[in-house]
């Protein structure tokens, strides 16, 4: 006997026999679904963004809005605080930077990112000295960690900005001012001179009103005739400010220096993990001197890189493995540049690197040598696998 | 000479054991995927100091060494078992419905057994009997499929054949009373995404024998150490993986398979092909219409997608000791009526169940110390998600969320204060990182008629082969075993 046989024999089989006949005969024709899954898709999520800039804002003398508008006429939906990752070729070099959408997602007719000139600033300069309107940018479509979540954030957030680290939190005010949503937000600003502070007009105007949003600068170099909060976001003015923190969310976002100063002075307010959400922001200013850099390994060390199949490239100590792909004419696939996403997971087959800690890498990904390149600095000369 | 002998589509479960397998035998072998890493629906995201598990709930067939059941064997082959370490759950699960009713059932045939006599004593032999049957009918279908009995029959397998495509439903009102006994015993029945009255008893009863016998395993670091486990065979044994490259079309000449052409256009030749995409994409998509056979096409149009899901993952501040969670798995349910729980899967109507997983439990080190995760799901169709506007996502999301989290609030008070990083996917997710119709992690729908009794495995198209849940059972276990079948099969061809 065979297994075929011992299945007709089943109790019900020839019904069901029966049954599938008079469903293929009735059977629904797949053919028209064909691209329903990319179609849902593109709505949501594109792989790219096709950009052509609209208007150039001047917000201080160091930063400007560009406002970009889909080139093929969609933009997709985003959550306040996400960033999209512009692309651009310069000096025969392919790279991409995240920038935070600063408007508001109630609609999707464009994009603002504002871009804050920086020291050595290799795509924020080009965008500013650059770019001009009618300019086309590809991207990367919104994503992003940073972003209101009302499944266990509240209702009292508290948002810690530094310089240009304003932009998410300027989408996120936006929308709850527009929209009337029902959380209260304070803002408290630190800049170093009132001048220099982007949005600071349209800030005041929303603080005066709107009820739920409370705007608060703290400048750390002031002018002498200055009358507000002067210095930096200490505990002590946090809890000066906040007349009861428990039940607040904290929010922070501004350069690495903010991150080494603010945290532990939320710390010191008692405020548990929980309750303090932090945007990434790319590779510190200095590798070397993070804690952990092997002294032996000079900044200016360079180290080769081959690629299993491929060329083999140099690559210098201090800057991220993605950097010195970038210069090599290899681009990875990247969204965040900031050791988060994993988009840029890549598999060192040989050699060392150095990442710094908080860089996202799955525990089994370290355990079978996977990398996120946007974040891994050699150490050694090394092979990998693209 | 081919570039390749065999091109695999998609790093999935299936995919990954098809290519390791084949490359493991010799064969040149080029994986494809779509995205950055392997594993489809077995991986695992970060989100602040949590490792998510995406997919994995309760690994089955896996076994003890002592007990080696049918995967330990098959993942012995690919030479994994010494990359992973696996954690034994002891318990199968606890179903509640919140205020009425409790009981938890331990990996073990004479626990269970103790254990519902103890809530229903009325029910006592009927239990017995049932158990009886439910072991008698597996054993029958082991000896037949999987000791592959030369002279199997209805004569000498009569429970088989008089229970196997019965509804479980009809066996259930047939030995029980209790909507509550019959609610604990059926419990599984989201691990195939069929309610009693549609869900074979063979799929009913393998589900239970199978935990029980094999036990519920997890593994540390996730499904993903699996599937990066796998794949570094796959690398070992010379074969060639490449991401974030899809496959847009397989070429067929004089009615064979002559090779892939990847979504960046690129022209690459083999003899055979193993998509583990859904059927549905390689028929519709990826082959041109010509070389479709006309019976397939009515094959696909007359199955249906299968569920998909949304699942919250919570990242919670504390030991899961702290808020009283004691076992891996928990089924709530806010009343006994699996059938309008299913149809609601089909509505943003308020979940009246929730699954949920605690990693922490059996491996206190899933999370890192003085933190635990949480996965709360509930199966969902993704008809009635690809209608909401793309702008309104979003909130449809939270809402539905939040409503489940309401119920894991009746049951555990305290645990959305708990929550420090939480993220939620929806059918639209899976959508969106499968590329499968609806999102359908289990593939078609496993009514009795798409099972593997009716449907014949072939694809109708000379050197192509399928892999993963569209091509059989859903689950790790049955896609793990369904790349190493295709890659027999392969195989096997390759040497005649």
């Amino acid at each position: 006997m065979t297994k075929q046989d011992i299945r007709q024999q089943i109790e019900g089989y020839a019904e069901i026999q029966a049954e599938i006949e008079v469903l293929r005969k009735y059977a629904h024709d797949r053919r028209a679904d064909r691209g329903t899954v990319d179609r849902v898709i593109n709505l949501l999520h594109p792989k790219e963004l096709k950009l052509t800039v609209s208007e150039i804002i001047e917000e201080t003398a160091s930063s400007k809005t560009f406002r970009l508008i889909s080139a093929d006429g969609y933009l997709p939906p985003f959550q306040a605080g996400q960033y999209i990752n512009i692309f651009v070729n310069l000096a025969g070099i392919r790279s991409s930077r995240p920038y935070s959408i600063a408007s508001s997602p109630s609609q999707t007719a464009y994009y603002d990112v504002t871009v804050r000139r920086v020291e050595d600033g290799f795509v924020s300069n080009y965008l500013l000295d650059e770019v001009t309107i009618g300019n086309s940018l590809t991207s990367t479509s919104p994503a992003g960690l940073f972003y209101y979540n009302p499944l266990f954030h509240g209702n009292n957030l508290v948002f810690l900005a530094g310089g240009s680290g304003i932009t998410p939190f300027m989408s996120m005010i936006r929308e709850v001012t527009d929209r009337g949503l029902d959380r209260n937000i304070t803002l408290i600003y630190g800049s170093r001179d009132p001048d220099d502070m982007i949005f600071k007009d349209e800030l005041e105007d929303r603080a005066q009103r709107h009820g739920n949003f409370t705007f608060i600068p703290v400048i750390s170099e002031p002018p002498p005739s200055y009358s507000g909060h002067t210095g930096f976001i200490t505990a002590e003015l946090m809890q000066k400010l906040l007349d009861d923190v428990k039940d607040r969310m904290f929010y922070v976002c501004g350069p690495e220096e903010m991150y080494t100063f603010c945290l532990p002075e939320l710390d010191k307010l008692g405020m548990p993990k929980k309750r303090v959400r932090q945007e990434v922001f790319g590779p510190p200013k200095d590798i070397t001197m993070e804690a952990g850099w092997p002294s032996e390994v000079k900044k200016d060390d360079t180290f080769e890189v081959q690629i299993r199949g491929g060329k083999t490239i140099p690559a210098r100590a201090d800057e991220p493995l993605m950097i010195s792909l970038e210069r090599a004419g290899i681009t990875i696939p990247t969204s965040c540049r900031s050791g988060e996403c994993s988009l840029c997971r890549t598999k060192l087959l040989s050699g060392e690197v150095f990442q710094p800690r908080g860089v996202k890498v799955r525990k089994s990904d370290r355990q079978f040598g996977y990398i996120h390149a946007c974040m891994a600095y050699p150490l050694k000369d090394l092979e990998i696998m693209l | 000479m081919p570039d390749y002998d065999v091109i695999v589509i998609g790093a999935g479960n299936g995919g990954l054991t098809a290519s390791a397998s084949l490359a493991k035998r010799g064969a040149k072998v080029l994986l494809l995927e779509r995205h950055n890493l392997p594993g489809g629906c077995a991986t695992s995201f970060i989100r602040g100091r949590f490792e998510f598990e995406v997919a994995l709930h309760q690994l089955s067939g896996l076994g003890t060494p002592e007990q080696p059941g049918p995967l330990r064997g098959l993942l012995g082959q690919l030479a994994v078992l010494d990359k992973i370490e696996f954690t034994e759950e002891d318990t199968l699960y606890r179903t509640m419905v919140p205020g009425e009713f409790e009981v938890t059932l331990k990996a073990d045939r004479t626990e269970i057994i103790a254990a519902l006599k103890e809530k229903f004593p009325d029910e006592a032999d009927a239990i017995d009997k049932f158990f009886d049957l439910v072991w008698e009918f597996c054993m029958q279908m082991v000896s037949i499929f999987f000791m592959r009995d030369p002279e199997a029959s209805r004569e000498k397998y009569p429970i088989y054949c008089k229970y196997a495509i019965k509804s479980s439903k009809e066996v259930l009102d047939d030995y029980f009373k209790s909507p509550f006994l019959k609610l604990a015993i059926a419990s599984y029945w989201g691990y195939v995404g069929l309610p009693p009255s549609r869900l074979t008893f063979m799929d009913m009863a393998m589900l239970l024998w199978a935990y029980t016998e094999f036990k519920p395993f997890h593994i540390k670091g996730g499904s993903q150490a699996l599937s990066n486990a796998i794949l570094d065979t796959f690398i070992k044994a010379g074969g060639y993986p490449r991401f974030n490259c899809g496959a847009k079309k397989i070429i067929i000449s004089d009615g064979k398979v002559k090779g892939v052409i990847t979504e960046t256009g690129e022209e690459i030749t083999c003899d055979y092909v193993v998509s583990n995409a859904s059927t549905i994409s390689t028929y519709m998509e990826m082959l041109d219409e010509k070389y479709v056979p006309d019976d397939k096409l009515k094959m696909l149009g007359s199955r249906s997608v299968g569920p998909s899901g949304f699942t919250i993952y919570c990242g919670l501040d504390c030991e899961p000791q702290d808020l009283g969670i004691d076992v891996s798995t928990q089924f709530i349910s806010l009343n006994t009526d699996i059938e309008r729980q299913f149809a609601s899967w089909r509505t943003f109507d308020r979940p009246e169940m929730c699954g949920m997983s605690c990693y922490d439990v059996a491996d206190p080190d899933f999370s890192p110390a003085g933190a635990c995760q949480v996965a709360v799901i509930n199966l969902q169709f993704a008809d009635h998600w690809l209608t909401i506007p793309p702008s309104q996502y979003a909130d449809v999301k939270y809402r539905y969320a939040q409503a489940l989290l309401d119920i894991v609030e009746k049951v555990y008070p305290g645990f959305g204060d708990a929550l420090e990083e939480v993220d939620v996917s929806s059918p639209i997710t899976h959508l969106r990182y499968l590329g499968h119709p609806g999102g359908g992690f289990y593939g078609f729908e496993k009514f009795a008629k798409d099972s593997n009794l009716f449907i014949p495995p072939t694809s109708g198209i000379d050197g192509l082969y399928f892999a993963g849940a569209w091509a059989g059972m859903a689950g790790f276990q049955p896609t793990l075993e369904s790349g190493v079948s295709a890659a027999k099969a392969i195989y096997r061809k390759m040497n005649k």
